[in-house]
């Protein structure tokens, strides 16, 4: 099998040769510290914000090679919105959005278009285009069929709280203005087709569907909340999803159970990450197995960043041996391989995978 | 008068802001005392719904539009609260420096204020040294620091130890997702708190501590 169909068998919840092998993002750091394994020709210690053109192209082979060399089954791409650099610590994205970056993650946005419900009316819609999908392409011309083309989309709850540029914004008007967030959600929603549509044709094979909805404790809104806001949206956009013939995956890390029931039931094909601080992973399989993909869980909290490569190897197979077993398991950090993990612990994980994650699993307890 | 005092506290606890802002107005002109109407209805219902939140009977939307109740209620007290009356105390908080979570602290600082304190955020990517001038400006009661990543809290005992350099009395909580009441103590903290309606609680406790 190739990694493509590996990753697509196991999100159908059949066994593949052997426990893919996936994450959902690398950091740039992560991303040139796992790539001086590899190569010395390395792009320079900077956020892609901060990169030339030709430092960026130099990141994503780096990026590439380390997908090639470690033989995972899948990339993902995200989309890149043409921002522009405000200061030192912000840049502006095509929706207007002031994003706040951070050398030790992602970038979140700090600052929207958008003010509430009496602004609504006067956003512009930004409408993706081609060369937001330049990842994409570039990882579909540089490892062509045989790697599953993941490309990661915020989905409605996150687009509209960053339109507002504050999440707390939003779920303040979650009680105060039902009618407002179900328009701020169409809007997103709309342009969540758009990209799902543009890049299904320039090669996606799966979208995976950002956006946390719960944080340690719970949900970050009650489940009443995620029925009326949130799951109808979802359900259209996984319905729009299997209508290209494409499978879909929706990330969040955090305490999900009470929503678990909902992500089923709008259809998403796979649940990442299990973050294994907030949900136990044995559960998840015993109770959405027979529905659900599951991705993820390899603590990168603690274990990643601080523990040894045999604690990396030990979990790697008592997580398969809990979730592999009749398929419907891709294996992937608990979120993502951040800047705070070490790159020996990543490798050490993608080896025991190899190790113990032959089908048909045999891994003692 | 006791019954217009529940009525504000549900109108707060539903997030009702113009009710609340009315009912303020209401007991202020029937002769009641701005400290009372706080200790009695605005503090009351926070503290409620920061319990209910933190038992997952509440969710964070209804913390968010309580305390935005509140804050208009105080509006309509403000002018009128005795200049003596500086309320708990002042909390000066931020998220440390590498770390851009905000929500966390910003539900903090929400059951913070509904508690009485009076609160400075001073954001998120905090440096040290910023929290340091600030400490140094404003001499608060209480440092908050948070921080939502296993490798950003390491720089908490830097930013300790930095404004104990400066105060060695200094009372210092922490919290955020990876933080424990194991690491606070091991890091020399003053006090921990697992969500924002326990770091009110605690924040009280170590006020009182101090005055004592
Ligand atoms: C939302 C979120 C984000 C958003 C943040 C948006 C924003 N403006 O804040 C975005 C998407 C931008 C983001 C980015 C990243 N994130 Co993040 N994120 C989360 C998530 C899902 C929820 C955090 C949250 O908002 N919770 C809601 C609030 C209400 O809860 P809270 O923060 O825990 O706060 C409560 C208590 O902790 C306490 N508290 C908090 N602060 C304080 C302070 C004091 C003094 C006290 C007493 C109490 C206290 O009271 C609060 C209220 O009850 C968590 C998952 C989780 N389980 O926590 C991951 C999580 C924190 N993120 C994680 C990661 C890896 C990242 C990134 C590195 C991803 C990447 N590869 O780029 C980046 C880092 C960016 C950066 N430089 O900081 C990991 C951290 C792992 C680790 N290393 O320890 C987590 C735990 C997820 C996981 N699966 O492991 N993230």
């Amino acid at each position: 099998m190739v990694g493509k169909e590996r990753m697509l068998t196991a999100l159908q919840r059949r066994e593949p040769d052997r426990v893919p092998v996936w994450e959902m993002a690398f950091n740039e750091e992560s991303i040139i510290k796992l790539g001086a394994f590899f190569t010395d020709d390395l792009p320079p210690m900077k956020l892609v914000q901060k990169m030339t053109v030709e430092e960026k192209i130099k990141l994503l082979n780096t990026l590439f090679t380390v997908v090639r060399e470690l033989e995972l089954d899948g990339i993902t791409s995200i989309t890149l919105l043409g921002t522009e650099p405000l200061d030192e610590e912000h840049v502006k994205d095509g929706w207007g959005r002031i994003l706040r970056i951070s050398e030790e993650g992602e970038a979140t946005a700090v600052g929207g278009p958008l003010s509430g419900p009496s602004d609504l009316r006067s956003i512009e819609p930004y409408h993706p285009q081609q060369t937001d999908f330049l990842m994409l392409l570039a990882a579909k011309g540089a490892l062509g069929d045989d790697y599953a083309q993941v490309l990661v989309q915020p989905g409605p709850f996150r687009e509209s709280w960053s339109l507002l540029g504050s999440m707390e914004k939003l779920l303040y008007y979650y009680v105060k203005a039902p009618g407002f967030v179900k328009d701020l959600a169409r809007l997103v929603t709309d342009y969540i087709l758009e990209v799902v549509d543009m890049a299904v044709d320039l090669g996606a094979d799966i979208i995976a569907l950002d956006g946390d909805l719960a944080f340690s404790q719970t949900t970050l809104m009650s489940p009443a909340q995620y029925e009326e806001y949130v799951f109808p949206f979802h359900c259209e956009i996984t319905e729009h999803v299997h209508r290209r013939g494409k499978l879909i995956v929706k990330h969040s890390d955090g305490n999900m159970w009470p929503i678990m029931e909902g992500i089923v039931e709008a259809g998403f094909d796979g649940f990442h990450p299990v973050q294994p601080q907030c949900m136990d992973i044995g559960e998840v399989k015993a109770r959405y197995g027979d529905r659900l993909c599951i991705l993820g869980n390899i603590d990168c909290m603690h274990l990643l960043p601080f523990g040894s490569e045999e604690e990396v190897e030990e979990k790697v197979k008592e997580t398969i041996r809990v979730a592999a077993p009749g398929g419907g398991y891709i294996l992937s950090s608990s979120n993502s391989i951040h800047p705070g993990c070490r790159p020996e612990n990543y490798l050490a994980m993608v080896k025991a995978a190899r190790k113990y994650g032959n089908y048909p699993i045999s891994v003692e307890d | 008068m006791s019954e217009l005092l529940e009525r504000l506290k549900q109108a707060v606890m539903a997030g009702e802001e113009e009710e609340a802002a009315s009912l303020v107005r209401e007991a202020l002109e029937g002769g009641l005392e701005p400290r009372e109407i706080m200790d009695k209805a605005l503090m009351p219902a926070m503290e409620e719904i920061g319990e209910r939140f933190s038992r997952n009977e509440a969710f964070i939307p209804e913390l968010i539009v309580a305390a935005s109740a509140m804050e208009k209620g105080m509006e309509e007290l403000k002018p009128v609260l005795s200049g003596e009356d500086k309320g708990r105390g002042l909390v000066i908080l931020g998220t440390v420096y590498g770390d851009i979570h905000s929500i966390g602290k910003n539900l903090v600082r929400m059951c913070l204020e509904g508690a009485g304190f009076e609160v400075l955020d001073i954001g998120e990517d905090v440096r040290t040294e910023r929290f340091v001038e600030a400490y140094r400006e404003h001499r608060p009661d209480i440092l908050g620091l948070s921080a939502l990543l296993s490798s950003t809290m390491q720089r908490m005992p830097e930013v300790i130890q930095a404004v104990r350099a400066e105060d060695p009395s200094a009372v210092i909580m922490v919290g955020g997702a990876p933080v424990t009441q194991e690491f606070a103590d091991r890091i020399g903290a003053s006090g921990y708190a697992p969500n924002a309606f326990e770091a009110a609680v605690k924040a009280k406790e170590l006020v009182a501590g101090k005055s004592r």
